[in-house]
């Protein structure tokens, strides 16, 4: 069947893929049938597990935790502690430092990507320090940083900030280059300074491509966070792991997964949060 | 926002890169840091140099990369021959999708360095402990982008294969595929840079030989020189897969378009 | 008010080949204080590139552009500008958009709100200083551009095809609203576009350019027939019926006309 040369009013929507969500990511929980299916996909998931582990034995506690042995590690975990402390306690000493890590990342890439950004002198100059050292990936920081400063918690901010702080700087300096033309033409033939030119116009245009510079940012923080104290550190989540690991505890070693993913997903969402309340402008 | 001309731009790139090296150079041999803490950009070249002959921790420097690269391509490759068919098959059919979906979402938000210790345990020090974390790494693009790749081919066409008598594996292999490939080649670009990054987060943590497991070495003793040199070879590595990658991107774009 | 003047300007591009290509050549014209000067031309003839010398967003190769007498070299509030693609801050409420240009000047709270409130009034958008650009049609946010360009009271008016964006209804709806407002308070204003009835209703004077160089091709005197026959007490359906704007209107496409290749 041909396709229709004339494009007829109200057919336009034949020249676009019929499913528009395809163009967003993969979409999490829709509303009715995928969502039904996603659950009975999960709950699947979930008696298989049980299956394997406590229904047939086939995978014996030495591989993977059961869900009840899981639940048993959670439960010491969350009373007597594991490694040196309780859940709360090491779960905060690892989103203490991510914070930090990651804070100092976008107090000092933020600022640095706008003056790339806006300066090409300072671009030229800087970017080569930029190219030279980003091909590095930030987790090989980690045990030069540890000769510096050793196996305690500075040792982690460093590396943490320095993942942080890439993407954080290279966002920026996109979202700046990204602000449309003719915004800062209208902005200065209306007598807008430099100043005023960049906090009413640059920042709020160059906004959502530094969101997702942080969006970045966290997760390269948690990466590099477990990471770092999976090579070597006194306290945190990444230590529990280590220390289950050589336990040889399954079941320790999926709590402390799971604490750490839950954590990733909640410190991703506050910044979502904080992102729309930012946006408000976007149609 | 001026513009900058050529000549200005070329004398501000050649300070900043010169000046890069002074900085780092004169740190290193200045009173201000304790010995042996930076070594000088000289300093890590010779070291690396010397570690091509003379083997650290087991193997010399070629021998190291050799390891890890051959992890690589172990992780990156299996990533890619699941990710890839995977992707476009949920792109195809809608329940795989649904199905599907649910469960990479929650897998995809543990870091692919939590499943070192799980990896280590069941794989030991083994190749496949470092395989599986570069596979929880470099998977997830490998998908993602096969995925969106696969819905954005225009539905007329795929039509147009169906009304022809094309099987849904026909279909996959020369519909979607094609069609996808810019999409695809940017995913594995990502993928092999996370790849890359998650071996040799791994390698730092349980290994018997590669550059992360120098790395390593190296720090429990105190040679920053050493750990430099890793530090470089893990750089150009990684830079050169990503310019190949690019190179391979672009000439998809070019032949076929824009995904 | 201060007057345009364009005075010999020449605008070439370096190219590839080696040859320049020239947009405008030798260009001389001048808008009269308060005058309504509408600039028309086929695509290429220049006329985007003049409104721009004279926003001090570029800069002739040869020539110069004086407003008031003083040469331009920068973009000012002297001189606004209202663009095709309305350029309204996207992160701004519409009331936030017409302020800016005072607020850049300094001027009191009380007077902002006074003058947004006088411009919301006269282009019928009370009730809309709230809502963000995205939540408005076309044809508002075209208003509110011309609002903004409007409330800092600029000695010129620059206005680069700026109905060139919206759909047919409205642009006439504008152009009625747009003449209303410039009789009332009338600014010099260069307005380039491409639509000869457009230009014809809405100026004073038709400045006709022709291209391969951008040129001046001929001025064609409206005022003195808007005028005697009082256009500006017309709807603009009627005046388009007139046989005298019909006459302008052929006049001026005549000398388009020629110049249009086929593959335009």
């Amino acid at each position: 069947m041909p396709l229709p040369d004339l494009p007829v009013q109200g057919r336009a929507d034949t020249f676009v893929p019929t499913r528009p969500r395809a163009a967003r990511r993969l979409p999490s929980f829709g509303v009715g049938r995928r969502n039904l299916v996603g659950a009975l996909s999960l709950f699947g998931l979930f008696v298989l597990w049980w299956v394997l582990t406590t229904g047939t034995g086939i995978v014996t506690p030495y591989r993977f935790p059961s869900p009840a042995e899981f639940q048993g590690a959670l439960d010491q975990f969350v009373t007597d502690g594991y490694a040196g402390g309780v859940l709360w306690v090491q779960a905060w000493h690892s989103t203490r430092l991510v914070l930090m890590g990651f804070a100092v990342a976008v107090v000092t890439g933020v600022p640095l990507g706008l003056l790339m950004g806006v300066s090409p002198r300072a671009e030229a100059l800087l970017n080569p320090a930029f190219l030279l050292v980003r091909p590095i990936p930030p987790l090989a920081w980690i045990p030069l940083a540890i000769v510096w400063l050793g196996l305690g918690d500075a040792a982690k901010v460093l590396v943490i900030w320095f993942a942080a702080f890439v993407p954080s700087v290279i966002n920026t300096w996109t979202g700046v280059r990204g602000v449309d033309r003719t915004l800062i033409a209208a902005a200065r033939v209306h007598g807008a300074g430099r100043w005023r030119l960049l906090t009413e116009v640059i920042i709020p245009g160059a906004m959502p491509m530094i969101f997702t510079g942080l969006r970045l940012s966290l997760q390269a923080s948690w990466t590099t966070l477990v990471a770092a104290e999976l090579v070597g550190a006194f306290f945190g989540l990444g230590r529990v792991l280590d220390a289950a690991y050589r336990d040889i505890n399954p079941p320790m070693i999926a709590v402390a997964m799971v604490v750490v993913g839950i954590l990733g997903a909640a410190t991703t969402q506050l910044l979502s949060q904080a992102e729309r309340r930012l946006i408000l402008w976007r149609a | 926002m001026a513009r900058l001309n050529p000549l200005e731009r070329w004398a501000l790139t050649l300070l900043g890169t010169i000046g890069f090296f002074a900085i780092w150079h004169g740190l290193a041999v200045s009173a201000l840091l304790p010995r042996n803490t930076l070594p000088s950009p000289g300093a890590v070249l010779a070291t690396a140099w010397q570690l091509t002959v003379e083997p650290f921790a087991g193997h010399t420097l070629p021998q190291h990369l050799a390891a890890s690269l051959g992890r690589f391509g172990m992780g990156f490759g299996l990533a890619a021959l699941v990710g890839v068919p995977l992707g476009l098959a949920m792109g195809r059919w809608r329940l795989l999708d649904d199905i599907v979906s649910p469960v990479f979402e929650m897998l995809r938000f543990v870091a692919p360095l939590a499943w070192v210790p799980f990896a280590a345990l069941w794989f030991g020090t083994g190749i496949g402990g470092p395989v599986m974390v570069i596979f929880a790494g470099a998977f997830p693009p490998c998908l993602i982008n096969a995925y969106r790749g696969a819905k954005l081919v225009e539905p007329r066409i795929v039509e147009a294969a169906q009304v022809l008598g094309a099987s849904g594996l026909r279909i996959m292999a020369e519909v979607l595929l094609p069609g996808s490939l810019p999409s695809i080649v940017a995913g594995l670009r990502v993928s092999a840079g996370l790849a890359w990054q998650s071996l040799i987060g791994a390698e730092l943590i349980v290994a018997s030989a590669g550059i992360g497991y120098v790395m390593v070495q190296a720090q429990s003793n105190l040679a920053p020189a050493i750990v430099m040199a890793g530090m470089l070879a893990v750089g150009v590595i990684g830079l050169t897969l990503d310019v190949a990658l690019r190179r391979t991107e672009a000439l998809v774009k070019a032949r076929w378009g824009q995904a | 008010m201060k007057d345009i003047r364009f005075e010999g300007i020449g605008k070439a591009f370096p190219t590839r080949g080696g040859r320049d290509f020239v947009a405008l050549a030798d260009v001389s014209l001048t808008v009269a204080e308060r005058e309504f000067v509408a600039v028309v031309g086929p695509s290429g003839s220049g006329k985007t590139t003049l409104m721009r010398m004279a926003a001090g967003l570029d800069h002739p190769t040869s020539g110069q552009v004086t407003v008031g007498g003083k040469r331009v070299t920068a973009p000012g509030p002297d001189r606004a500008v209202v663009f095709q693609q309305f350029a309204l801050f996207p992160w701004k409420t519409v009331r936030e958009n017409i302020a800016f240009g005072l607020r850049c000047q300094g001027a009191p709270r009380a007077r902002q709100d006074e003058v947004v409130a006088r411009y919301l009034k006269l282009m019928s958008m009370e009730g809309t200083e709230d809502r963000y650009p995205h939540q408005l049609s076309g044809g508002m946010q075209q208003r509110v551009a011309i609002a903004r360009s409007y409330a800092i009271e600029p000695d010129v008016l620059l206005m680069d095809e700026p109905f060139g964006a919206l759909d047919a209804q409205t642009r006439t709806v504008m152009q009625e609203e747009l003449v209303r407002l410039t009789r009332r308070e009338p600014r010099t204003t260069l307005f380039i576009t491409h639509a000869v009835e457009e230009a014809v209703y809405l100026s004073d004077r038709v400045v006709v350019l022709a291209r391969d160089p951008g040129r001046l091709r001929e001025i064609v005197d409206v005022a003195a027939i808007r005028r005697s026959e009082g256009w500006d007490s017309m709807p603009i359906d009627a005046v388009m019926d007139l046989p005298s704007f019909t006459h302008l209107r052929t006049h001026v496409w005549r000398l388009l006309r020629d110049q249009i290749r086929p593959d335009d």
